[in-house]
C-alpha cells in the first residue's frame, strides 16, 4: 500500500539532468564524481547528485509557490556549479542528449540501483545516457494526483514542443525534434499511466504489479507522467533539459497554470478513448515540434500543435493572473508564436559550422553563461 | 642473384619501419598477455630485445633509417601535448600552472644539485637536469589512450607534461646559451644559435599554428577527413622543416600544438584524435627508443642513475601531494598524478645528442642512458598503476 503525503497544491519543484562534457572536445566526460567532489568541499545545501552515467549530474531546486524563486534558486545552483566546472575545465550543458555520443563510451555510475538497473536492462541502462527536465506539482491527495496524471497527459505534445532539443543522436540529424523520448521508449515499464479512476485503484495496480515480481516501487515505472506518493506530487517526465537556464521556469509555470485549471474545473473525464491518440499525438510532436499535427479523441478533430497551444494558453490568461505568472504566460505566448525551439537552434548552429563540437559548446556556453530572459 | 647475401642486405626505411613494427606488435602482445604490462613496456622491451644491446637483430643502421618514422611519431606526440596546454584554463586554473612550474624549477634544481654531486660540471649538469625536467609526452597520451582514462588526475597530468615540456626545452636552450657564455671562444656565435634553435622552433611552430587555423576555417567543420590529412600533413611538414632550419623540432611541434589551440577561432582546429589513427608510428618509435636503451651504462652507473629516478619522481610526488586541495584533488590523486609523471621522454636522446659536444662523454651521458633505461622501462608501468588507483581506467 502506497501513502500519498499530502503536499500544498500547486507548489513546484524541477530537477534537471545535465551534460558533463570535455571542454577540448566536447565530447561527454567522467567528470560527475571530480565535480561533485569539489562542490562538497563548500557549505551550500542544494540538491545536486549523480545520475546514470557519469557523463552526467543532476540538480533539484526546493519547494517553491512561485517560479521567479524558482529561478533565482537556479541561478545560485548554476553559479556553485559554473565555479567548480570551471576550475575542472568541465563544460555543462542542457539538451535532452549528446549529440554526438557513443552510447558504450559511457561509464555506469558507482552505485547499487544504477548497477542493478545496469544488470537488468543491458545496454539499454548506457543508451539512457540522456537528459531531461522533471516538473513536480504538489496535490492536495493521491485522488487528485490521479486526476491531474491524466489531466497532463493531453498536454504532453506541447511540453515536448517547449523543451525539444536533441534532434542529433550518435551523431547523426534524426529530423526530429527530441531524440531523447525514443530512449526512454525501449523500456518495458515506459509509457503512460493505466486507465485507474482513483488512488485506491492505483494502489490495486502498483499491488499487483508488485505481487508480479515486476516492480519494487515507484522509480520502476518509467511513465511519461507519474504519481510521486512519498513527495505528495504529480511529476512530469516528458520535457528535455531545456538549453537556457530560465526555460525550465516558464515550463514549471505552465504546468502550474494547467494543474490549476484542473483543480478550479474539478476536472474528471478520465476516458480510455484518451489513450488512443496518447503516443500518436507524442511521435507528432517529437517529430515535428511546433508543426505536429494532433487528434483529439473527444472531439473528433485534427488540429495543429500551434493553434492548440495558443488555444490553451488563452484559456490559462485567468489562472496566469491568479498565480500571479501574467509574466511567463506573455513569455510562453511569445515562445510559441516565434516558433521559438531549441532544436532548431542547435541545427542552425550545425549547418553554420559543420561541427558538432562547435554545437555542444556554444550550447555549453548557452546553459553555463546565458542570462535569464535573454535566450 | 650473384652477390647477393643475407649479411650485405642493408634495410631501406620501409623495411626497418616494418620490421620495428611487426616485433613491437607481437612483444607487446606477449607483454600483455603474459606479463600483463602495458603496451608500451612490451614495444620498449621487444626493441630492447632484438636492439644492438641484445640480439642484435636490429641494428644501428636500421634504427637510422627508421628514425623518420620515429621523429614523426615524436612530433604527433609533442603536437598533441601542446594542444593540452589551454591557456584559456590556466588563466583561471592558476594552481595548476604554478604547480606544474614549481614542481619543474625544483626538479631542475634538486637534479643539479645532485649531478653537481657527482662530480659534473655546471654545464653538463644543467643540461641533464633540463632533460629531467620533462615527462614523455608520447608515453603519458599512450597509457591514456590504452586505459581509456578520463578524469582529473588524467586531465592534469597530459596538461602538466605539456607544460614541464615546455619549461625542460625552455631550461635546455638557457643551459646551451650559459655553456656558450661559458666555454666558447666565441660566445656572441654560440648565443646566436642558440636564441635561433628556440625562437626559430617557436616562430615556426607558431606560423604552422596560424596556418593550420586558417585552413581548417576553410575546409569547414563538414571536411572532417580532409582537416585531419591537413594537420597531418602540417605535422610532418614542420618535423622535415624544423630539421631543415636545424631547428628544434620538439619545440616547434609543442608551440604548433599549443598555437592551433589558443590561437583565436583556434577550435576551428578539429580534435584530431590523430593519436589513435597514427598508432603504428607510437609502436615504432617506442620499438626504436628500447632498442637505444643501453643497459650496459646502467652497470656501471647505476648510483647516480638511481638518485636521478628517486629524486626526480620524490620531488614530482612531494609537489603534487602538497598542492593536492589547490588543485581540486584529493590528496591520494595529488601523489598519484606526482607518481604517473614518472616516465623520461624518448626525446631526451635527441637533446642529449645535441647536448653531446658540451658533456664529459663518460658520467655525463652514462648517467643520464643509465636513467632512462630504469624509467622508460618501470615509468609507464607506474603512469598506468596510477591512473588506474586514481579510478580513472576503464578497466
Amino acid at each position: 500500500m502506497l501513502e500519498f503525503s499530502n503536499s500544498e497544491p500547486l507548489t513546484l519543484g524541477v530537477e534537471l539532468e545535465l551534460m558533463i562534457v570535455n571542454r577540448r572536445h566536447y565530447n561527454l566526460t567522467r567528470g560527475s564524481d571530480d565535480l561533485l567532489a569539489l562542490i562538497g568541499r563548500e557549505q551550500h545545501g542544494f540538491d545536486i547528485k549523480p545520475e546514470i552515467t557519469q557523463g552526467m549530474i543532476e540538480i533539484g531546486t526546493a519547494v517553491h509557490r512561485d517560479t521567479r524563486a524558482m529561478l533565482a534558486e537556479l541561478l545560485a545552483i548554476r553559479a556553485l556549479l559554473v565555479k567548480s566546472a570551471e576550475k575542472l575545465n568541465l563544460g555543462l550543458s542542457g539538451g535532452g542528449s549528446h549529440p554526438f555520443q557513443h552510447w558504450s563510451d559511457q561509464r555506469i555510475y558507482p552505485k547499487e540501483r544504477y548497477r542493478l538497473v545496469s544488470e537488468l536492462y543491458g545496454y539499454l541502462a548506457k543508451q539512457f545516457t540522456v537528459y531531461g527536465q522533471h516538473i513536480h506539482i504538489g496535490c492536495p491527495n493521491g485522488d487528485v494526483a490521479v486526476r491531474l496524471t491524466h489531466y497532463l497527459a493531453r498536454y504532453i505534445p506541447h511540453f515536448i514542443a517547449l523543451s525539444a532539443s536533441s534532434p542529433f543522436h550518435q551523431g547523426v540529424d534524426t529530423l526530429f525534434q527530441t531524440s531523447r523520448l525514443t530512449s526512454v521508449n525501449a523500456f518495458p515499464l515506459s509509457g503512460s499511466m493505466p486507465m485507474v479512476k482513483n488512488w485506491d485503484e492505483f494502489n490495486d495496480y502498483f499491488a499487483r504489479m508488485a505481487h508480479l515480481g515486476i516492480v519494487e516501487s515507484m522509480k520502476d515505472f518509467y511513465w511519461d507522467i507519474r504519481p510521486k506518493p512519498e513527495y505528495g506530487t504529480v511529476e512530469i517526465r516528458i520535457c528535455d533539459t531545456p538549453l537556457a537556464i530560465d526555460t525550465p521556469v516558464l515550463l514549471a509555470a505552465y504546468a502550474q497554470m494547467l494543474a490549476r485549471r484542473c483543480f478550479e474545473e474539478d476536472w474528471n473525464d478520465i476516458h480510455p478513448d484518451r489513450q488512443l491518440t496518447y503516443s500518436y499525438n507524442r511521435f507528432q510532436a517529437c517529430r515535428f515540434g511546433y508543426d505536429a499535427v494532433l487528434v483529439d479523441a473527444a472531439s473528433q478533430r485534427q488540429t495543429s500543435l500551434l493553434e492548440d497551444m495558443l488555444e490553451t494558453l488563452n484559456a490559462l490568461t485567468p489562472h496566469a493572473i491568479a498565480l500571479g505568472a501574467e509574466s511567463e504566460h506573455a513569455q510562453l505566448r511569445e515562445r510559441v508564436l516565434k516558433r521559438n525551439i531549441d532544436s532548431q537552434w542547435l541545427r542552425d548552429i550545425h549547418a553554420d559550422s559543420g561541427s558538432l563540437s562547435d554545437v555542444v559548446q556554444q550550447a555549453s556556453e548557452r546553459w553555463m553563461y546565458g542570462e535569464p530572459g535573454r535566450n | 642473384m650473384d652477390g647477393l647475401s643475407w649479411h650485405t642486405l642493408s634495410f631501406n626505411p620501409l623495411a626497418a619501419f616494418g620490421l620495428l613494427l611487426l616485433l613491437g606488435a607481437i612483444g607487446g602482445q606477449v607483454a600483455t598477455r603474459v606479463a600483463r604490462l602495458p603496451g608500451v613496456t612490451g614495444y620498449l622491451l621487444a626493441g630492447l630485445v632484438i636492439g644492438p644491446a641484445g640480439l642484435g637483430l636490429v641494428g644501428n643502421q636500421a634504427l637510422s633509417q627508421a628514425s623518420l618514422f620515429v621523429e614523426l611519431a615524436l612530433g604527433l606526440a609533442l603536437f598533441e601535448i601542446g594542444r593540452r596546454i589551454d591557456l584559456h584554463w590556466l588563466r583561471r586554473e592558476t594552481a595548476l600552472l604554478s604547480t606544474s612550474a614549481l614542481t619543474s624549477l625544483l626538479i631542475f634544481v634538486a637534479l643539479y644539485a645532485l649531478l653537481l654531486s657527482f662530480g659534473l660540471k655546471p654545464v653538463g649538469a644543467a643540461l641533464l637536469a633540463a632533460i629531467g625536467v620533462a615527462t614523455s609526452p608520447a608515453v603519458i597520451l599512450e597509457i591514456v589512450r590504452e586505459t581509456r582514462a578520463e578524469g582529473q588526475v588524467s586531465e592534469r597530468l597530459a596538461t602538466a607534461t605539456g607544460l614541464n615540456t615546455l619549461f625542460a626545452l625552455m631550461a635546455f636552450g638557457l643551459a646551451l646559451a650559459y655553456s656558450g657564455v661559458a666555454d666558447s671562444a666565441a660566445p656572441g656565435d654560440k648565443l646566436l644559435s642558440t636564441a635561433w634553435l628556440m625562437l626559430g622552433s617557436a616562430a615556426l611552430g607558431l606560423v604552422a599554428g596560424m596556418a593550420a587555423i586558417r585552413l581548417n576555417a576553410w575546409l569547414g567543420g563538414g571536411e572532417r577527413r580532409a582537416q585531419q590529412v591537413l594537420l597531418f600533413a602540417l605535422i610532418a611538414l614542420v618535423v622535415g622543416v624544423a630539421e631543415l632550419l636545424e631547428t628544434l623540432p620538439a619545440m616547434a611541434l609543442l608551440v604548433f600544438g599549443m598555437a592551433s589551440q589558443n590561437l583565436r577561432r583556434g577550435q576551428t582546429v578539429a580534435e584530431p584524435d590523430l593519436l589513435s589513427r597514427s598508432h603504428i608510428f607510437f609502436v615504432a618509435f617506442f620499438v626504436a627508443s628500447g632498442a637505444l636503451l643501453s643497459p650496459a651504462s646502467l652497470s656501471m652507473y647505476w648510483p647516480v642513475a638511481l638518485l636521478y629516478v628517486l629524486v626526480r619522481l620524490g620531488v614530482s610526488v612531494a609537489c603534487w601531494l602538497a598542492a593536492a586541495r589547490f588543485n581540486g584533488l584529493s590528496l591520494k590523486q595529488g601523489a598519484l598524478l606526482g607518481l604517473a609523471a614518472m616516465p623520461l621522454s624518448g626525446g631526451a636522446f635527441t637533446l642529449l645528442l645535441l647536448a653531446s659536444p658540451m658533456l664529459e662523454a663518460g658520467v655525463a651521458t652514462g648517467a643520464l642512458l643509465a636513467a632512462l633505461c630504469i624509467l622508460e622501462l618501470i615509468g609507464p608501468v607506474m603512469t598506468r598503476l596510477s591512473l588506474r588507483l586514481s579510478g580513472e581506467t576503464r578497466e
